[in-house]
């Protein structure tokens, strides 16, 4: 299976990039499980790719790794083309979502093993050990079994097991998806800052939504193998290009209607959009607005711009502790009601109760539309 | 008033039903299984321990005691080199017939000794099988020697090692072997380092459990093996000839030295298994 020459065969520049796959498919059987998956890592950074179970994820993540073969496609890790390489010849570091810590091995013996697998000296390997033991706060237990430890200690000898051998890339699979919420939290913000401090290019793969806007740099939203979008936790968020990563990505309120005079029209609704891509005309169009981006009351009390949307009659007020859930009724075409989420300076400010007429004012919404052929590329 | 009883009798009473269940599991257990055992021992010593001791001594006794031990070693050597290598595969790849060739392996479990005995004579005697497809001249010998006995015990014995690392094997993480081999490992490395450790425990309980049953084998031995003093007879065959003979005491000496042995294999076994499963 490795061939020598297939490392220089791609004449492409690839940039700064850690780790780029390009034009990745894969089936299994009938089943098409990624179909043209592109992307790309850049040094020090990490891309989360978030997706319900069956998206795909796991499978990219295999395939970077070399535990899995695309069936097109190809995996470049640090302008090398390792597509054909085998798994143990890549030099990736993957963290497994049951961490696979060798049971017959101490902490220490785990984090030296692929160093002893490259025959490096033994002086050497008991100093890497040593320093990555230190990095991951790993000290007091460093003679111990994995099965003694644990669950967040346990990731952090994967992690510092993967580290010594200075992988091309971190490949995180679930990382938390064994760990209570509580711990969760807490996890996974000292792994960010751990390999922020490492610089060590990284992926992530998690079905959970806060989870990747809190992990990512970038996040790439997969569905049904495919890649929707890639782009910053703020982008993907506020900047959603299609229904799926808008509704994965938090909840959000939805309606249908068409774009005319770069307005968006439906029924006695009309929108200015302001933004920058131009979309088709006289089509139909799909419009997300995120429940924290409506205001119950009259634009002039609001410094921010402000659009009316129509009248909505209060249905139902819920403390959900941080903040309140309002559900307002209103009467748009496909649309009976829409979920608002007001702070506690709104509610206390402006309490609301069942029954009132309020006002519906959009901050900020998106057009889920095609956008006009302008530079020849379709985003 | 019977709430009042009952709560009384599971409370504070004298519960009957405990020392009468465990007296009567140990009636049973007696007349069946301990008194035969005691009765090794008992009559083993009654002339005292010279007596014994010299029956042990006897040339045909040790030859006897050896020969099983050197013909059980290599069959233990055999199968759990092949169990362990037919559980790798079996747990590793799926194909056609996967299931036929678990169930063949298992099936010397289900086949009486005898039968196994039988039919290695009619695969490899002198007028058997393979004498009649390849000329009764260019088969090797292999019937009445040592390698007889060995081909028998092989038999036998065939499932035990596998029985026991296969379930291992198959509960083992595959995330293991992955991730091993994206640390840079190779099959065999990963292999080495890694799947094999886990395996230790069933591995020495596979090696004992074959051990121990092919010290024993009597049924398929006594037809392969013709049974010659200080040729081929093992020490179960013995412990058969010398009392056909009237030589009690003989038989017993081995008799004794062969029970203890199972005693030896099943302590470790049984004391031994945390040592075997951790670290």
């Amino acid at each position: 299976m490795y061939n020598p020459s297939d490392i220089h065969v791609t004449p492409m520049d690839f940039g700064k990039a850690a780790v780029t796959v390009l034009s990745v498919s894969k089936s299994f059987g009938d089943a098409t499980v990624l179909q043209n998956i592109n992307f790309s890592v850049d040094e020090d950074e990490i891309v989360v790719l978030l997706g319900a179970s069956g998206s795909g994820k796991t499978t990219i993540l295999r395939i970077i790794a070399g535990l899995e073969m695309p069936d097109s496609g190809m995996v470049i890790l640090h302008g090398k083309n390792v597509t054909s390489l085998p798994a143990r010849m890549r030099g990736t570091g993957v963290i497994f979502q049951s961490y696979a810590l060798f049971p017959k091995m101490t902490v220490e013996e785990n984090i030296a093993y692929g160093l002893r697998i490259r025959r490096r000296k033994r002086k050497d390997i008991k100093e890497a050990v040593n320093g990555l033991i230190e990095l991951v706060h790993l000290e007091e237990h460093r003679k111990k079994y994995p099965s003694k430890l644990s669950g967040g200690q346990q990731q952090r000898v994967a992690i510092a097991r993967a580290l010594a051998y200075e992988p091309e890339v971190l490949l995180f699979d679930e990382p938390f998806g064994a760990l209570d919420a509580q711990i969760r939290t807490r996890l996974r913000r000292e792994i960010r800052t751990l390999l922020k401090q490492i610089k060590v290019p990284s992926i992530f793969i998690t079905h959970d939504q806060e989870e990747a806007l809190e992990l990512g740099d970038r996040i790439a939203v997969l569905n049904k193998g495919r890649l929707e979008q890639i782009g910053t936790p703020y982008e993907v968020y506020n900047q959603p290009m299609t229904e799926h990563v808008a509704t994965f990505l938090g909840s959000a309120n939805i309606l249908e209607g068409t774009i005319r005079e770069r307005r968006f029209v439906v029924d006695k609704v009309s929108l200015s959009i302001d933004d920058n891509i131009v979309f088709k005309e006289d089509v139909p169009v799909k419009m997300v607005f995120r429940p924290e981006d409506v205001f119950l009351r009259r634009p002039e009390n609001l410094i921010q711009k402000y659009q009316k949307l129509a009248d909505g009659i209060v249905e139902e007020v819920s403390f959900v502790g941080a903040f309140e859930r309002v559900t307002v009724k209103v009467d748009l075409p496909g649309k009976d009601s829409i979920i608002v989420i007001r702070p506690k300076t709104e509610t206390s400010a402006f309490p609301l109760r069942p029954g009132m007429v309020v006002p519906i004012g959009l901050v900020r919404f998106r057009i889920l539309g095609e956008p006009k052929r302008v530079s020849g590329k379709a985003a | 008033m019977s709430a009042n009883l009952t709560g009384f009798r599971h409370t504070r009473g004298f519960d009957l039903v405990k020392p009468l269940s465990i007296g009567t599991m140990i009636a049973i257990m007696l007349p069946l299984i301990l008194l035969p055992l005691a009765s090794i021992f008992i009559f083993g010593t009654s002339n005292g321990l010279a007596s014994f001791w010299a029956a042990l001594r006897a040339p045909e006794a040790i030859f006897a005691l050896k020969l099983s031990i050197v013909t059980s070693f290599w069959a233990t050597v055999f199968n759990v080199l092949f169990g362990l290598f037919a559980a790798y595969v079996l747990s590793k790849y799926n194909f056609w017939g996967r299931n036929a060739a678990i169930v063949i392996i298992s099936l010397p479990t289900a086949i009486p000794t005898a039968v196994a005995g039988f039919a290695l004579l009619l695969l490899w005697g002198p007028y058997g099988t393979l004498s009649r497809i390849f000329g009764q001249e260019n088969v090797p010998p292999l019937m009445f020697t040592a390698w007889a006995i060995i081909l028998a015990n092989v038999f036998v014995t065939f499932p035990l090692a596998f029985g026991v690392i296969k379930p291992v094997f198959d509960t083992m993480s595959h995330s293991l072997e992955e991730a091993s081999a994206t640390m840079g490992a190779t099959r065999w490395q990963t292999f080495w380092h890694v799947t094999l450790p886990s395996l230790r425990g069933a591995i020495v309980g596979g090696a004992l459990l074959t051990f121990a049953r092919a010290v024993g084998e009597f049924g398929s031995t006594i037809l392969v093996s013709g049974n010659l003093a200080s040729r081929t007879q093992t020490a179960p065959l013995y412990i058969f000839a010398k009392f056909n003979e009237g030589q009690v005491e003989a038989a017993n000496a081995i008799a004794i030295v062969l029970a203890l042995f199972s005693f030896a294999i099943f302590s470790i076994l049984f004391f031994a298994r945390d040592w075997l499963e951790t670290d």
